[in-house]
């Protein structure tokens, strides 16, 4: 009797023949950013920041998150777990600041949730009956209904074939780009005025001075960078599929460009159209709408529909860059005994893990609620202050995975000019934007008039984005005293960092160097 | 070479009534019978790692029991596993190939053609795609 374990070098991930072609690879690094609900969720906020200047905050966002992917890039060739943050945190920082890290991603994956809800219930109403759309307790059970579809396909394991992701991705794009060329098209000339509402809104002409910071503060640019780096949140996905098929030729590589350069060229253009088409301040009057107000005003009234369905589907889609992180992050933690060993526990059947999944739809749901009860009998604007608090989560995450990288690899930062940019400038310089970007918010959004509101005298922003974060601190320590041989770990010592240009990549698994004179 | 005879074993035990089959037909033509359980941890990106290992822990307990229930009831046929990361149907085939194996034996577990081609199932998918015999056995 024998036992073999095969690896298969290309995962197939069930894009049928084997390898990723081209249009697919793209697709997926695509489709996981949702560029729709992302430009739905943020135009209006990222707008109201930096007015006509929006373009210049949605390009700009991309350098940081750019660099923070260089360092996603080395920390899995040399802990590919898909605990991501958790594991590297923990073989840098050791466990302490690990399991906070994996906290973290867990809290900006559970604060996003009652947004991504809270668009998919109204633009679904939209597509029905417009006038139904402010009904708060219909897009509440919609979007709690949304989540437990969403969580349902992350337990089902269910995942579109390629031929699907194309078609739909292709809708969005196409849709997304008609709006932009149209908007564009009617603010050129005479340009076009509306009357909403007794305000009048009339178009202006678009300028490549929008791309240029200037004339902008250090407080709009960062208030726009807190909202704009959700936009780019899950864009590493491209470049783990590149890792992934990097032996099948030459594809991965021109596909990781391409993608990246659809997604920032329509990130452009849309919101060049949206800026200019009736110009900003109507955006901004309509941020908890956007794309649909824009659309209405642009486009006849079947591409409106399209529009809402393309808002539709990428925000499923984006339940790739939410549940799917999160739950795995609380399988990892629960798999390396950080937390109760039942996070880890696995489906039989679909080979998802189950009780993570459950456990995270009911608290995103209960965490809904809280917000919508919030916003509905207070004057804060929870849903659109959960965009500003999310991208603090993620500075805060993303920001500490940069440093990770330099910590773990800072043996080989220096054997080489290319280890030192992607290695070292890179993480470290988007790290340092991002973890300034986070601190800046919690000054600015100590209080009201940051926006969005305040809760018990604070900016709800601030209340929102590290509330959950610094609840991290009390369960970590509970979780220490229950789990010390975790708590035992310590880093993983530089010497043993291996070559990330080598063959031999893999680190020695987690927990393999503890604290002297523990177990 | 003794011919080898290929089963697909779920995680939920799926596969266990076609596994006896199998090992029915081997004992009257003296075969060898293949566990494979094919697993994809890759939902998004390359990450496994401890995905990975619980969901290999999963594959292993289902196909222990499995090895246990066929050395009990046909104890002079031969059984080997394999694990394979990979989506189940192309591990399958190709197990089937590199072995040069006589048919693949799968359960079914009931679903109608709609559910499996909406849903996705790894015994519809296989009949499809196969080019070898497919043995398929219906699960208690």
């Amino acid at each position: 009797m024998s036992v073999a374990v095969h690896e298969n070098t290309v995962p197939s991930k069930g894009l049928k023949g084997g390898s990723l072609g081209l249009i697919a690879v793209i697709v997926i690094g695509v489709a996981s950013t949702a560029p729709g609900y992302s430009l739905a969720a943020s135009i209006g906020l990222v707008t109201g920041e930096a007015n006509t200047k929006a373009p210049f905050i949605m390009l700009f966002a991309f350098v940081p998150m750019a660099c923070i992917a260089a360092s996603f890039y080395y920390l899995n060739k040399a802990d590919p777990d898909c605990g991501t943050n958790f594991t590297w945190g923990v073989r840098a920082f050791g466990p302490k600041a690990g399991w906070i890290a994996g906290w973290g991603c867990i809290v900006a994956d559970l604060v996003i949730m009652p947004n991504l809800a809270g668009v998919s219930g109204q633009y679904l109403i939209l597509l029905f009956d417009e006038k139904s759309a402010d009904n708060i307790y219909l897009t509440t059970f919609i979007g709690i209904l949304f989540i437990i579809a969403m969580t349902w396909i992350c337990w089902k394991g269910i995942e579109l074939s390629a031929r699907s992701q194309v078609l739909l991705l292709g809708t969005e794009l196409v849709v997304l780009a008609v709006f932009a060329v149209v908007a564009i098209g009617k603010s050129l000339g005479n340009g076009t005025t509306r009357v909403v509402d007794g305000t009048t809104y009339h178009s202006i002409k678009p300028s490549l001075s929008w791309m240029s910071p200037s004339g902008l503060s250090t407080n709009a640019i960062t208030a726009g960078l807190v909202v704009a780096v959700f936009i780019y949140w899950g864009w590493d996905t491209c470049v783990s599929v590149n890792e992934e098929a990097k032996d099948s030729s030459k594809t991965p590589g021109r596909a990781a460009v391409l993608s990246t350069l659809v997604l920032l060229a329509i990130y452009l253009i849309v919101s060049y159209g949206a800026v200019s088409l009736l110009g900003p301040q109507f955006v901004t009057d309509n941020s908890d709408d956007a794309m649909y107000a824009l659309g209405k005003i642009a486009l006849p009234t079947i591409m409106v529909k399209l529009l809402v369905i393309a808002v539709l589907t990428s925000a499923a889609a984006s339940c790739q860059t939410t549940i799917l992180p999160a739950t795995r992050t609380m399988l990892s933690m629960g798999s390396h005994g950080a937390a109760p060993a039942k996070l880890a526990q696995i489906d039989p059947k679909r080979l998802t893990p189950d009780y993570s999944s459950w456990l995270f739809g009911g608290i995103s749901i209960a965490w809904y609620l809280v917000l919508v009860t919030v916003s509905h009998n207070t004057s804060t604007d929870a849903y659109s202050a959960s965009i500003a608090a999310v991208g603090m989560a993620i500075a805060v995450y993303y920001g500490l995975s940069g440093v990770s990288c330099i910590l773990y690899f800072r043996r080989w930062i220096f054997k080489s000019l290319k280890n030192f940019v992607l290695i070292g400038f890179l993480p470290g310089f988007g790290g340092v934007v991002l973890i300034y970007v986070f601190c800046k918010t919690v000054w600015d959004a100590r209080n009201g008039d940051y926006g969005y509101g305040t809760l018990f005298g604070v900016g709800t922003v601030l209340l929102i984005g590290t509330l959950l974060l610094v609840l991290g601190i009390p369960l970590m320590l509970w979780a220490s005293k229950k789990y010390p041989t975790f708590f035992s770990y310590s880093v993983d010592p530089p010497d043993l960092a291996k070559d990330p240009d080598s063959d031999d990549t893999l680190a020695a698994p987690l927990g393999t160097y503890r604290k002297k004179g523990r177990v | 070479m003794a011919a080898e005879l290929i089963v697909g074993i779920g995680g939920d035990g799926s596969g266990t009534a076609a596994a006896l089959t199998a090992a029915r037909i081997a004992s009257l033509m003296n075969a060898k019978v293949v566990l494979v359980f094919g697993y994809d941890p890759t939902s998004i990106g390359p990450r496994g790692g401890s995905l990975e290992e619980e969901i290999l822990a999963v594959g292993q307990r289902a196909v222990e029991t499995v090895r246990a229930e066929l050395a009990a009831a046909f104890p002079g046929v031969e059984i080997e596993s394999e694990f394979v990361k990979d989506h189940a149907v192309e591990a399958l085939m190709r197990v089937a190939a590199d072995r040069h194996a006589e048919v693949i034996a799968v359960g079914h577990g009931g679903g109608g053609p709609l559910r499996g081609a909406l849903l996705g199932s790894t015994t519809y998918e296989l009949v499809h795609r196969a080019t070898l015999p497919v043995l398929v056995v219906p699960d208690a």
